[in-house]
């Protein structure tokens, strides 16, 4: 057992609301640089839609990820030895500028300085790499304004297991849906580009698992922005290096959560670590698709079982680090109550960023004894006599699950590599909280029937209790549980510090060498 | 009106007929005479030393016009192409056109009075060393034609010589094509116009080129050993000639690399994931 900790985080996607606050925090602290404006190392999108950049999860086109071999062992796609040097002059897969977008600002100085003429001045758009005006052709978040046309939405990689039918419910008029899908990078356990990068410029902290670009080591291969299929890795065209989310380290070694998740105004962002067993990453990796998501979940392991801890503290783990892990929420999501998935497991990084699955649009509740409601619906509406149901679609309890508006199949192609009945868990799971906390809070649930749909998920009432605190009631450091990075213990490893003893508390003022 | 202005042009006209005079019979326009002679004509022409490169110039002033030497020194070319048939004759006896001379007037004139006063006797190329009278030594054909290629920097810089000049010998790459070919220069030459020409340049655009960067006369010595040496050999040296095959050889490998690259690149991505999207949009321009 090969002990490590791992900052990992959860995303609750039915609590985001697709402000963008976090993208913006993120591009004003990190990427408001010349050769970075088009990087959004914090992005939201809107589902189904395809993307920044536009139909990243297509890996026919961007080649990112690991694939597996008939041997059962893993090899990236797209990217490593081989492949890399056959490409060394020019790699095929790199996304170009069009498919991000080519950044732009507004010439708002021309409508102050423009001098006296017949036309009112406007601002044009000017590209933020060539200076020149240019027609505005997309932007980080173009599915924003145009998801459901067909170039877009429609578009969605994540719908090609469906039939034309089941794609073509999701566009019905009434039924159509959507949900936010924000994205940083995912801390990968195995990621691609640490693996891919000829120059061994990428690297995993010993610590905490962030995965990092080392500026100086980089030396523009670009090998990185292929290997890492959830394209996370960017090329910063002015240095001539790559540039990544850094997870706010500075922050976070400092206590404070990375500024996406700090600015989230709806507060669906959580961060902890969690201990996993490093040995276990080659051959969960390699597992079948169809044992992915268990595979990795049996990676993270147990903070309290005394075994682990032993082990941990063996492999030089602080103790302040055991305690954040047993106090993480984002195992708790993860682990304790099983609600959250990683994105795309099938690329086979083991993404450390988790998502709780939207439960999707709740419906007012819309019964035959609600007379002046019913009278505005169409005819043809269903209706029912149970009047405690969210869905307005079925009878059923779970009948609404596999009847959701997002086909089970379109969530599981994003979240489970395709298994239907692990997306079914999580999502039942939700549905079975919300029932249990309308019966505790509105009372128009029947209490027989709470307990039954807890029963089912197999969640205790406490357990349902915690989960409701944590998704709506959750103060700052319940979501954000951060080890303290012990940075003094690593300055005393690179150099001897004794020699300040002693020697400081008195002495003259002088001006910093940075001058006053 | 008339006739002030004409009072005042004559005056002027004496004035500087007289001066000129005066300045013609002074012993520094002398000097500066035979300085400029040296090192303007020397390389080519004697003072009753007999034809070098370029005739012999004694007692010209007799032969020519001065009006006639002035125009003539200034751009020879110019004046056989005006049909003087003075110029023609010389240019049919010694088969190239002397070189276009940055002087002025005074100076022609300071130099026509030093040909006159006899000019010191003797042959032209003052300047120049003694003719090597062995056989040059094989050190300083070596030295030579690595100064001649640049492979041996002149001491004071100086460019070198196959950037502007090319010899037919199997031992030196080929050189440039701006000025005279010098594979038999020395056999035309001899080695007094030789060194002279290399040790003081008359031609307007290499004695800007050496500008402050003469050539010692070891340096001189040497080239001009290297040059004797490529007239010697002219007959055994057998350059090669690619003619066509360079262009055809290169147009094939041209070929031959873009389907390599072709190849290579066979994936290369062509056009942005939303390009139709991108080719409906409406532009601007």
């Amino acid at each position: 057992m090969d002990i490590r900790a791992q900052i990992s985080m959860v995303f609750h996607l039915d609590k985001c609301i697709g402000c963008h606050t976090c993208s913006i925090a993120c591009k004003n602290i990190w990427t408001d640089r010349k050769g970075v404006e088009y990087q959004w190392w914090n992005n939201v999108e809107t589902k189904p839609g395809t993307g920044y950049p536009s139909k990243w999860e297509n890996q026919d086109i961007y080649k990112g990820g690991w694939e597996r071999n008939q041997d059962g062992t893993i090899q990236l796609r797209g990217a490593g030895k081989g492949k890399g040097l056959g490409n060394i002059f020019h790699n095929p897969y790199l996304p170009t500028i069009e498919d991000y977008y080519e950044p732009f600002t507004y010439n708002y100085l021309n409508l102050i300085e423009a001098p006296p003429g017949d036309d009112q001045p406007t601002a044009r758009p000017v590209s933020m790499i060539t200076g020149e005006p240019i027609d505005v052709k997309m932007g980080p978040n173009w599915d924003d304004d145009l998801s459901g046309t067909p170039d877009y939405a429609r578009n969605d990689p994540n719908m090609a297991g469906l039939s034309p039918a089941e794609r073509q419910a999701m566009f019905e008029l009434e039924r159509l849906a959507f949900f936010y899908l924000p994205r940083i990078c995912n801390h990968c356990l195995n990621p691609g580009c640490v693996a891919s990068c000829p120059s061994g410029a990428i690297y995993k902290r010993g610590e905490d698992g962030i995965v990092l670009i080392n500026q100086k080591v980089c030396r523009a291969w670009r090998m990185c922005v292929t290997a890492c299929p959830y394209k996370k890795s960017y090329y910063n065209w002015h240095t001539g290096k790559s540039e990544k989310c850094i997870l706010c380290y500075p922050r976070l070694e400092a206590g404070y959560a990375p500024a996406c998740m700090h600015s989230c105004v709806g507060r669906i962002r959580y961060l902890g670590v969690m201990l996993y067993d490093a040995d276990q990453i080659e051959k969960t990796a390699a597992v079948p698709d169809s044992e992915l998501v268990n595979a990795q979940l049996s990676m993270i392991l147990d903070p309290f079982d005394p075994e682990v801890i032993q082990a941990a503290k063996a492999n030089g783990i602080a103790d302040s680090t055991i305690k954040a892990a047993q106090n993480s929420p984002t195992y708790k999501f993860v682990k304790t109550w099983g609600m959250a998935l990683p994105l795309h497991p099938e690329f086979r990084t083991l993404p450390m960023l988790f998502y709780v699955p939207p439960l999707l649009p709740v419906m007012a509740s819309v019964t035959e004894t609600d007379g002046a409601q019913k009278a505005k619906l169409n005819p043809i509406a269903k209706t029912w006599t149970d009047n405690w149901l969210y869905d307005t679609s079925t009878e059923e309890l779970w009948g609404t699950v596999e009847q959701a508006r997002f086909p089970l199949k379109y969530m599981a192609a994003m979240f489970t590599a395709g298994d239907e009945k692990a997306m079914a868990e999580r999502i039942k799971k939700l549905m079975a909280i919300r029932i249990y906390r309308r019966w505790k809070t509105v009372g128009d649930v029947d209490e027989a029937k709470a307990r039954k749909v807890l029963a089912d998920v197999n969640l205790t009432e406490l357990q349902a209790e915690d989960v409701y605190y944590l998704t709506s009631l959750a103060k700052f450091n319940d979501r954000f549980v951060i080890p303290p990075a012990h940075r003094e213990q690593a300055h005393e490893m690179l150099e001897f510090v004794g020699d300040r003893r002693g020697s400081t508390g008195f002495g003259f003022r002088e001006t910093p060498a940075r001058g006053m | 009106m008339n006739k002030t202005i004409t009072l005042w042009t004559r005056l002027l006209l004496t004035a500087s007929v007289l001066l000129s005079a005066i300045g013609m019979a002074s012993p520094a326009a002398a000097a500066s005479g035979e300085e400029t002679f040296k090192k303007k004509c020397g390389a080519c022409h004697s003072i009753g030393g007999g034809k070098l490169t370029g005739p012999d110039l004694k007692g010209v002033t007799e032969r020519r016009t001065e009006a006639w030497i002035l125009q003539f020194v200034k751009s020879p070319q110019k004046m056989a192409d005006s049909g003087d048939a003075a110029a023609k004759a010389l240019l049919a006896e010694f088969g190239f056109p002397m070189p276009d001379q940055d002087v002025t007037d005074a100076d022609i004139k300071a130099i026509l009075a030093y040909i006159a006063g006899g000019g010191g006797g003797g042959g032209g190329g003052a300047a120049a060393p003694a003719a090597p009278a062995a056989p040059p030594s094989a050190a300083d054909i070596e030295l030579g034609a690595k100064l001649f290629q640049g492979l041996v920097r002149f001491e004071k810089s100086g460019p070198a010589c196959n950037s502007c000049h090319h010899v037919k010998n199997d031992a030196v790459i080929g050189g440039g094509v701006l000025a005279r070919e010098l594979t038999t220069v020395f056999t035309r030459m001899g080695a007094p116009g030789t060194s002279a020409i290399i040790g003081q340049p008359p031609f307007p655009v290499m004695e800007a080129a050496y500008k402050g960067r003469d050539l010692s006369p070891a340096e001189v010595k040497a080239l001009v050993a290297f040059l004797q040496d490529v007239a010697a050999k002219e007959a055994m040296q057998t350059p090669v000639d690619y003619g066509n095959n360079l262009l055809i050889g290169g147009t094939g490998l041209f070929l031959v690399l873009a389907c390599l690259y072709g190849l290579i690149w066979r994936r290369r991505k062509q056009l942005p994931v939303n390009h139709a999207v991108f080719e409906r949009q409406v532009k601007s321009q």
